[in-house]
């Protein structure tokens, strides 16, 4: 049971207060509520590339990481495609500096002409790196537009193409900030070892008198329901074929996420599943198979992947993972293989909970899902899934209907 | 009314403690390392196998270690990964030039089942013909994706530059997996696990009794030996460029061999390692990230084995500022060696080097991570006082001595593949 405060200030920002006594350390986590889902279809990449803008300097400080580190902390964020997730961690007795530091932020930011210029070159040598630079790296910047036809996570955070960020402008970052950086659009999450009014005090300190911004309501294109399976071969310089299986899953509020979730980690098992088992063990069919989930706010995707082995087709393999499919659609799970899934569940989530960044992203997550007590609740959740309800929710992901392929072929020269 | 330009006040890091495990002994000299007092019921259990790479082949080592549990004359790999499943236990091996670590994560009250499972699976392995077959094709497979990556390449270049002529040296090629013989596995697997336990490191709140069985039970496969040969390396620094058509970046690794704690530079080199390369804000960083943009990170590292250590700066920039990016590194080194470095700086990384140090004692699984880095060596866990000592003393000439003294250009190997 993690134990946690909270309390609002009058300027909308949400703060989850968690005491840890036994670390010396604080973390400080900021989540805003702004991801490549609240992008222009012009002008993608452009959350991510802001996150890099926001260590920059700001308003009032210069340098953003410098008085950190000199606090003896550290910091760093990330960007999906449904949040931006900011954090610090640093010695409790400086925890001031972070506070200082952040709240300054969400005030403002410098917005210098070198600092956009640099940034935009980095994310662009980024895009490079872990996009373009890599065998298989644009597989998502294939399978989201194949997947999705409205709906904005038909675009990678990264971007759709280097140009968008190479056209970033201040003007367009200055209203992106207006937007979406403001007290309101914010959970504040901080752990250590403090009293309660200290934290109330402190945060009211420093973000208290942050002008309170108007949270703007996401209409985002809703996504059609798919009505007919849709394919796509790609030719690339790839060692071997590989292929990539996606179905449409439900919202991460829906208890549908939860089926995906627990099928997904039974499907992708490694070793024993019957995936593992048949392609790889038995048919020696591939080389590699996995099964996960995007895990996204909105309808995501449920993913079979693999790479084919030499000598194999992907119709050979299409054959056999429709069988398998057609398995999990009319065969119970066993109450053993269910039994084993939870109980490595609990395990996995006992050790998540023992690290403080973690827990203070968790808390953050489940706020702005509606409650951040849902870290508290998730377990129960998953240990109550039964296998008939995993049967009937195979019935529906699993629909070819619903699904899309990407293929990656290699080139004959390669 | 708070004044935002002025920064909080910060309070220095004074003194840290630091707490060693209890020790057990499970041979003479084989130590079982254990640390109890843990505040929820997670728990793992680490052991060390004189089975790395550098032993006697990479290839060897590799898959040896990805066949331990992978079937006994009873029973078959899934069955194994069945019975760990049904405990909800988490198995991990990884193996490095000097050694192979097994770890196994599990609720405190399935640790000891979850171990009595491993230990049957490696005692008894028989490595069958298609488990063999299976993960030759798994990693080969894997391997041509690695070898497309100019990162990858980079690194495998300057470590066999770096190592020429030493176990060091060698990487895993593709033919490699042509080559490997069953009975080769059976004789390593003899050899480097059934008698090559070096250390077992146990966490978790377990009762004296279960630790004790475990500790018995590492017995059979503790074998006390000497460290491993100290390589003779040739220290002359090398240069070398691929040229690769369709790579849309270029990796770069610049490097030599170097010490590791037990030498007396140690401590004050790895605040000069900070400061060039190794924070955020680091030289290397500030300029060629932050002022230029040539790439999405650079960074400097000192890595550590039992005989010696190595210096590594690693980077991928954009194709055509591959030479730009070597100078401004070269530049960077020089300015460490000509100029003091400024006071404010040193002391932002003296508070940031021991917040880090703060953060690394944080908790039982983290300490005992600690005491690892210094039980390798030999060395007391009061190494991290005389670190925090030395941190807070260091003066910039000592800095632009240590630049001077461990970084000349000329004893650096260069590497670019891209």
């Amino acid at each position: 049971m993690i134990h946690f405060e909270r309390f609002k200030l009058s300027n909308g920002l949400t703060v989850i207060f968690h005491k840890e006594p036994s670390t010396p350390m604080a973390v400080v986590n900021l989540l805003y509520d702004v991801g490549a889902r609240d992008e222009n279809e012009e002008k993608t990449g452009f959350a991510h590339l802001f996150e890099h803008l926001m260590f920059g300097g700001s308003v009032n400080i210069p340098d953003f990481d410098g008085p950190l580190q000199a606090a003896g902390g550290e910091s760093n964020a990330f960007t999906s495609n449904d949040i931006t997730n900011y954090y610090d961690v640093l010695p409790a007795h400086n925890i001031d500096t972070a506070l200082w530091l952040e709240s300054d932020r969400m005030l403002s930011l410098a917005f210098t002409e070198k600092s956009l210029e640099v940034q935009r070159n980095v994310v662009i040598e980024e895009f490079k790196q872990r996009y373009l630079n890599q065998p298989y790296g644009d597989v998502w910047l294939e399978l989201r537009p194949l997947a999705y036809s409205k709906h904005p996570y038909k675009w990678a955070t990264i971007g759709k193409e280097i140009k968008h960020i190479e056209d970033a402008k201040m003007s367009d970052v200055k209203a992106f900030f207006k937007k979406h950086y403001h007290p309101s659009n914010c959970i504040l999450c901080i752990i250590g070892n403090f009293e309660l009014e200290t934290i109330k005090e402190k945060v009211n300190r420093y973000f208290g008198s942050i002008p309170k911004g108007k949270k703007s309501a996401r209409i985002l294109p809703l996504e059609p329901t798919q009505t007919r399976f849709k394919s796509k071969t790609i030719s690339r310089n790839v060692p071997a074929d590989a292929f990539y299986y996606a179905f449409k899953m439900p919202e991460r509020k829906h208890p549908g996420y939860y089926f995906a979730d627990l099928l997904s980690d039974i499907m992708g098992r490694e070793k024993v599943s019957k995936m593992y088992v048949d392609l790889i063990k038995k048919q020696k069919l591939v080389s590699e198979i996995n099964a996960y989930i995007t895990g996204s706010m909105d309808e995501g995707l449920f993913i079979i992947t693999g790479k084919l082995n030499e000598g194999k087709t992907f119709d050979d393999l299409d054959k056999e993972i429709w069988k398998i499919i057609a398995h999990y659609q009319t065969n119970l799970i066993t109450k053993k293989e269910l039994e084993q899934i939870k109980i490595k569940l609990r395990t996995a989530r006992a050790f998540q909970d023992q690290g403080l960044l973690n827990r203070a992203m968790n808390l953050s997550f489940f706020e702005l899902l509606g409650d951040a007590n849902g870290i508290n609740e998730e377990q129960e959740i998953y240990q109550s899934i039964q296998a008939e309800d995993l049967l009937k929710f195979s019935k529906q992901l699993f629909a070819k209907k619903n699904a899309v392929l990407l293929k990656v072929k290699k080139k004959k020269n390669a | 009314m708070l004044n935002r330009q002025v920064a909080p006040p910060i309070t220095p890091i004074e003194s840290i403690e630091f707490a060693v495990p209890q020790v057990e002994e499970i041979k003479k000299g084989i130590p079982l390392y254990w640390k109890k007092d843990i505040a929820n019921e997670t728990s793992k259990i680490e052991l060390h196998f004189h089975a790395g790479t550098t032993i006697k082949t990479p290839i060897l080592a590799s898959l040896t270690a990805g066949l331990l549990i992978s079937g006994t004359k009873n029973k078959s790999a899934v069955q194994i990964q069945h019975a760990l499943d049904a405990v909800g236990a988490y198995y991990d091996v990884s193996v490095s030039q000097e050694q192979a670590v097994v770890t196994i994560y599990a609720l405190n009250q399935y640790l000891p089942k979850a171990f009595g499972i491993f230990e049957d699976a490696l005692k008894n392995a028989i490595f069958p013909e298609n488990e063999v077959a299976e993960i030759c094709n798994e990693r080969k497979e894997k391997l041509k994706v690695q070898l497309q990556k100019v990162n990858v390449l980079a690194q495998r270049k300057i470590q066999q530059l770096l190592f020429e002529a030493t176990p060091y040296a060698q990487v895993i090629a593709q033919s490699d997996y042509a080559s490997i013989r069953r009975s080769d596995l059976i004789s390593f697997h003899k050899e480097n696990y059934l008698n090559g336990l070096a250390k077992v490191f146990l966490v978790g709140d377990l009762t004296l009794d279960e630790m004790n069985q475990i500790k018995d039970a590492c017995a059979q496969f503790a074998t006390e030996r000497g460290k491993p040969v100290d390589a003779e390396f040739s220290l002359k620094a090398q240069t070398f460029h691929e040229e690769k058509k369709d790579a849309l970046q270029t990796a770069i690794r610049i490097g030599k061999i170097m010490f590791n704690k037990t030498h007396s530079d140690f401590i004050s080199f790895s605040v000069l390692n900070t400061i060039l390369g190794d924070y955020f804000g680091s030289r290397l960083m500030s300029n060629i990230r932050e002022d230029k943009g040539y790439t999405y990170g650079i960074g400097s590292y000192l890595m550590e084995n039992t005989h010696f250590g190595y210096f590594m700066i690693a980077t991928e920039v954009a194709k055509e500022v591959r030479e730009a990016t070597i100078q401004e590194v070269k530049n960077e080194i020089e300015r460490l060696q000509n100029e003091l470095v400024p006071m404010e700086e040193l002391a932002l990384v003296k508070s940031y080097l021991l917040g880090q140090l703060l953060k690394a004692a944080d908790g039982p699984y983290a300490m005992l991570d600690l005491f690892s880095g210094v039980e390798l060596h030999g060395l007391p866990i009061s190494f991290y006082n005389a670190y925090i000592k030395k941190v807070q003393e260091i003066s910039p000439e000592e800095i632009r001595e240590m630049a001077r003294k461990h970084l000349d250009w000329k004893s650096l190997s260069i590497i670019s593949i891209g």
